[in-house]
């Protein structure tokens, strides 16, 4: 009676194993691609007080800006583009925007801009772009991807005349930007002066640190990403429990209680204390990087933990996933993943996606 | 008899620095430089792997200051399900995996198979005791650890 209603849309989990020393690792390329990511948390087991060397990473992940109704062709124009794009890393989100109403932009470092418009701005606009993925009969928005780094863009070519012009007079589209810049070489070029017409202000990441106790937690094996029968939990059994642990849930209840029947996986030890470390706002993948060296040298003197977590938040209205990946917002705009440590350098990569996604890399 | 005890220690160390240790010292030397070993490279895809959605949801009243704690709670969700689906509809396992009775904000979980109709009943709950009242929905994800990082809170002045 009910096989209809009980269709959920699709999501993806991929799981990778592997060690940080192995040549092949692309531990590294899978930080780096995730360009937009809103919070990071670390979980580290048989720990009272945050490492020194987390507090130190945690308080240079670095300034983010938001710019207030900053018309678009501001961060396309060659100007622009000489003093900050082509000299580092520079990251730009459109914010509160949302993915599956409104028309939402991105700067990636790759030097791309992602404009993600409904029907009606994509038709105003007049910029080539392709239909959205995850378009079903009636197609509703349209993906515009220009490269802004491509000889074909310089100043003084169509190609650059006519964006600029659709950008400023055609269809001006103009939002609210997070920004961030990672500088390659020495650069004196500072946002705030840049923009300093509009409404730019400052932000630092927000940083929380939280002591758990006493809570169960499972058994894992670094080289059996599918557990083993009595002796370690399964990767998504893993997953689960490592958001309840970071969502403060209950892990110690009966099969017979009447709110709640969750419990931890079998097999489990309980840990007497965790920390668990969170810093929110908009975090480059260059720090990210940074945070998950320093975890892999955690272990680097003896440690009674045998694992420890780093995970990774993505926007949920973010136009991409990984690189230049659709990101879509169905039910949920998940777009996480999340590293698990080993004493011995290995690791497990969990990518999860949502419905309006591809598999990750 | 010491000094020929002392000349094959002499010999061993000997071998030792000119790189011929004897043998039973050899293997233990191996066996403690035995590295330990690593996990080789393996990649899995799971569609659809989670069996269960989880829902972050708050109830909201019209007016006045209602308080309940998490059992009553549960029991207006199960009344919810049963004026919708009837009796096999009230029997429908779900899980209050957290209630919050300053926020009356809680996250449950249910199986994926499930999701529609409890979702359809939280949005047709209309009343308690009396008071209007309704549930927002403020996040449904099929992975647990999506809850603890959702970007549309995030609030800048």
């Amino acid at each position: 009676m009910y096989s209809n209603l009980e269709k959920t849309p699709r999501h993806l989990l991929v799981c990778e194993k592997s060690n940080f020393k192995n040549e092949k690792s692309r531990h590294g390329i899978h930080v780096e691609n995730h360009y937009f990511n809103y919070r990071v948390s670390v979980l580290i087991p048989e720990c009272g007080a945050l490492p020194a060397g987390l507090s130190t990473i945690g308080s240079s992940f670095g300034k983010y800006y938001l710019v207030k109704n900053l018309p678009v062709y501001e961060i396309v124009e060659q100007q622009f583009l000489d003093l900050c794009v082509k000299k580092g890393s520079f990251y730009a989100l459109s914010y509160n925007t949302r993915i599956d109403q409104d028309n939402s932009a991105a700067l990636i470092p790759a030097g791309k801009l992602i404009l993600s418009v409904d029907k009606d701005t994509y038709e105003e606009l007049g910029l080539e772009g392709q239909q959205s993925q995850y378009s079903h009969k009636a197609v509703m928005r349209h993906i515009i991807t220009i490269d802004l780094t491509d000889a074909s863009f310089a100043p003084g070519t169509k190609k650059y005349k006519r964006v600029i012009w659709a950008l400023k007079e055609k269809k001006p589209l103009a939002c609210d930007f997070l920004m961030a810049w990672h500088p390659s070489g020495e650069g004196d070029f500072s946002l705030s002066s840049y923009f300093a017409k509009y409404q730019c202000k400052e932000h630092t990441p927000s940083v929380s640190t939280k002591i758990l106790r006493d809570i169960p937690s499972p058994v894992i094996s670094g080289g059996e990403l599918k557990g083993k029968p009595e002796e370690s939990c399964d990767s998504q059994e893993f997953l689960d429990w490592l958001g309840a642990a970071s969502a403060d849930i209950d892990c110690n209840n009966e099969a017979s209680s009447f709110l709640s029947t969750y419990c931890c996986p079998e097999p489990s030890v309980v840990m007497g204390q965790a920390c668990l470390w969170t810093v929110t706002g908009f975090l480059l993948p260059e720090k990210i990087y940074m945070l998950l060296e320093q975890l892999r040298h955690y272990f680097d003197e003896p440690k009674l933990a045998h694992w420890t977590t780093l995970t990774v938040h993505g926007f949920a209205d973010s136009p991409v996933s990984w690189g230049v990946a659709e990101h879509g917002f169905h039910k949920g705009g998940e777009n996480l993943y999340n590293f698990v440590i080993f004493r011995n350098h290995d690791y497990w990569l969990q990518m999860a996606v949502g419905t309006q996604d591809g598999c990750p890399p | 008899m010491t000094d020929y005890i002392f000349y094959i220690f002499l010999d061993m160390a000997v071998e030792y620095f000119a790189g011929t240790i004897p043998d039973c010292i050899h293997s233990m030397r191996r066996h403690d430089t035995k590295k330990p070993e690593t996990a080789s490279y393996e990649r899995l895809v799971f569609r659809n792997a989670s069996d269960y959605h989880y829902m972050k949801i708050s109830l909201i009243f019209e007016g006045g200051n209602i308080r309940l704690n998490a059992a009553h709670f549960k029991q207006l969700i199960i009344s919810s399900l049963r004026e919708l689906y009837g009796e096999i509809g009230a029997a429908l396992p779900f899980d209050v995996l957290k209630f919050e009775e300053n926020t009356l904000s809680a996250v449950l979980r249910v199986y994926s198979s499930a999701l529609v109709r409890l979702w359809s009943a939280l949005t047709l709950l209309g009343c308690y005791q009396g008071q209007p009242c309704g549930i927002r929905v403020v996040q449904v994800t099929p992975f647990l650890l999506a809850l603890s990082g959702n970007s549309r809170e995030l609030k800048l002045d």
